[in-house]
């Protein structure tokens, strides 16, 4: 295995990371409110189509990326309303997004280009070597200069979200309303705010996470262009022990794991390509095996709050 | 309140699913306009005039199903134009979802049956089983499967289902002569979206042709493994397919992958413009799609539209399948499209003796 393999491996494995980092912190901020949000997919859906629009439509990226996250606030106040307010079943909610936002990105795209079959492609944001007008040549270089800014903000964000949890008094209230959300309020934390709050970060979020996708990576909106990664970051919440620098491991891991079966596939070691398909998965079970179950989540995940129960 | 809302969402995501699939057309005038200038290549009203009036007068209807989009800039792309070209030219009503689920092929198909539709047009060998089925329920509706096997409409127990084929091989052999004679490094690439006949049909054409014009010239070509994505609408595989390939050596891509193959051509133009200069290759299908991206050299082309055009023939005929409509290259189903200026003069020359030998029979023979 040579160091050309590694290297380009190691390169794939923080492009195809990125856009995990995003959702999964979207699902974080979210649990950490007690929100079980199964719906980022649907957010990343709309995210990544109205991301798409606005940079075609504006020719900036970077519009699309904010474009991007509003859509992903705006839809997942559906959720917010139904789950915080009227306190129906997280799950079900998650569901619906997951059905309602991708058809409703569908719908918009035919609305806009029609029955159109032409191949619509956007340019995507710029890499901070290409701003800078220099050449990334190196393993090193390309890690951290041939990157798009979406890329940095990731990794900013696992690193402000690490410190705001445990080091600030308003990331320790955050995590409050997740534990025992009555308690929260009889030291007057604004639990319903709070709530409000991590739905909508959760939303902006998981909307970048789609845009990302449109805007930072490939030049096409396609229908499905999630592909699962929704369902991936929420696993990547269990696995990185609802904790950022978990779920930053988390996410290179499941990175890793899809970027090497694609580098395996193109191997030509004359194993059959369903094996090499296989690895991100088993990797995850293996994974989650050894490390155990025993941390449990937020406690108040899941569960509606009321103001008047006891 | 909590109910409503469930309401409220159930039935926006209703509406919003119905409105995905496009209407037919007599419903939507404005629509039409726009499809038949932008699809068929003319105005509506040239469709109109050219359009072949029903001999009974009836307006037939014709819907398709597609797993990945129709604004793809492949396969989903060219079968949906191929469709619309054939009706335009029948005057047949037109309706498409494309970019659904394995598991509503069925539930699609039926719908469109449930409606009324005269013929369901399925483009690919994996909507197989679905057809089948729904051929087997539904008597009176003819069902066109391009890619079909040539023994699936004997399987039909009712005989109203045809296989429209074209050579898979052939296809792969106009490909892989270009790509043989192009490469420089000697490796060249294949991209599958799913493990099928007609995808590993393509790829070996693709791998024995190139290995053979490439002998014939003095070097050598080699087909790497064939790699899967195991989706049509994961570009972001393409771009890691053809980034992995890239760095085994391959400077000439050829794809049955729909979207993947987008993504694919995404990252060699990348590539490219990284160099300077275009030295990695890609050659596109079913539909001449040079100019589409800078890496494209040449199109393999399967027209389709005569394909199905036939199948609407026997429709109005009142036949509803039971055939195996063939395309090669003998009759003219198959073509090669278009070479970009980036093919030398003397490698176009080449390419076409050899595309002449395939038309003749003689090809590596």
């Amino acid at each position: 295995m040579s160091w050309d393999f590694i290297s380009n491996l190691l390169l794939a494995s923080v492009r195809m990371a990125t856009p995990l980092i995003f959702l999964a912190l979207a699902e974080l901020y979210s649990q950490r409110a007690g929100l079980v949000h199964i719906g980022l997919e649907g957010l990343a859906s709309i995210g990544s189509l109205v991301g798409f629009l606005v940079s075609l439509i504006t020719g900036n990226p970077l519009l699309g990326v904010l474009a991007g996250a509003a859509a992903g606030i705006l839809v997942n106040m559906i959720y917010a309303y139904a789950t915080i307010t009227l306190c129906a079943e997280q799950i079900v909610y998650g569901m619906a997004i997951n059905i309602f936002a991708p058809a409703l990105a569908s719908f918009i795209y035919r609305v806009y280009f029609g029955a159109g079959s032409e191949l619509v492609q956007v340019s995507l944001m710029e890499t901070l070597a290409s701003r800078m007008g220099i050449t990334a040549n190196g393993f090193i270089a390309k890690l951290f200069l041939d990157q798009t800014p979406m890329v940095y903000l990731a990794y900013l964000l696992v690193v402000f979200t690490v410190i705001y949890f445990n080091r600030t008094k308003s990331g320790l209230n955050y995590k409050a309303v997740g534990e025992y959300p009555k308690a929260a309020a009889t030291l007057g934390i604004d639990v319903i705010g709070i709530k409000y709050t991590a739905s909508v970060i959760c939303g902006a979020l998981a909307g970048i996470g789609g845009a990302y996708l449109t805007t930072c990576y490939t030049t096409t909106y396609v229908d499905g262009n999630i592909a699962g990664r929704g369902f991936i970051a929420l696993a990547a919440v269990i696995f990185g022990r609802w904790n950022a620098g978990g779920v930053l491991i988390a996410c290179l891991f499941f990175g890793f794991c899809d970027a090497l079966q694609i580098r395996l596939q193109v191997g030509s070691y004359n194993i059959p390509y369903q094996f090499f398909q296989m690895i991100p998965y088993i990797a995850t079970v293996v994974v989650l095996a050894a490390i155990g179950m025993k941390k449990a989540g937020p406690k108040s995940c899941g569960k509606p709050y009321r103001k008047e129960e006891l | 309140m909590k109910k409503f809302l469930a309401m409220l969402l159930v039935a926006a995501m209703v509406f919003s699913m119905a409105a995905c699939a496009k209407a037919p057309e007599a419903a939507q005038p404005a629509a039409t306009e726009e499809t038949a200038g932008e699809t068929a290549g003319e105005t509506a009203g040239e469709t109109a005039e050219t359009a072949e009036a029903p001999k009974d007068g009836k307006v037939y209807k014709v819907a398709m199903i597609c797993d990945s989009s129709i604004s793809d800039g492949g396969w989903g792309m060219s079968c949906y134009n191929a469709m619309m070209d054939a009706a335009a030219k029948h005057g047949w009503e037109t309706a498409v979802s494309d970019s659904i689920e394995q598991s509503a092929y069925f539930d699609t198909i039926d719908s469109y049956c449930t409606l009324g539709y005269d013929m369901i047009y399925a483009p690919g060998n994996q909507y197989t089983d679905a057809v089948l089925q729904a051929a087997a329920e539904y008597p009176d509706i003819a069902f066109a499967l391009l890619n079909g096997a040539a023994d699936t409409p004997a399987k039909a127990e009712n005989g109203n289902v045809s296989s429209l084929l074209p050579n898979a091989t052939q296809i792969g052999w106009i490909a892989g002569a270009l790509a043989g004679l192009m490469t420089e490094t000697g490796t060249i690439a294949f991209i599958g979206g799913m493990e099928l006949d007609t995808t590993k049909g393509k790829y070996e054409g693709y791998k024995e042709a190139a290995a053979y014009v490439a002998e014939k010239a003095g070097k050598t070509a080699t087909t790497l493994d064939i790699v899967y994505s195991n989706s049509f609408s994961a570009s972001d595989k393409g771009i890691e397919f053809a980034k992995a390939m890239i760095d085994k050596g391959a400077d000439v891509f050829f794809g049955d992958a729909s979207a993947v193959d987008s993504g694919a051509r995404q990252a060699i133009d990348e590539y490219n413009a990284a160099q300077g200069s275009v030295k990695v290759f890609d050659i596109a299908q079913p539909a001449d799609l040079l100019g589409q991206n800078e890496c494209i050299i040449g199109s393999q082309v399967t027209d389709n539209s005569a394909m199905v055009g036939s199948c609407m023939e026997a429709v109005e005929a009142g036949k509803l399948g039971g055939d195996v409509i063939y395309g090669t290259l003998e009759n003219g189903a198959l073509s090669a499209g278009a070479v970009s200026d980036l093919v030398p003069a003397e490698i176009k020359d080449q390419y076409n003796a050899y595309i002449e030998e395939m038309k003749a029979g003689t090809f590596m023979k």
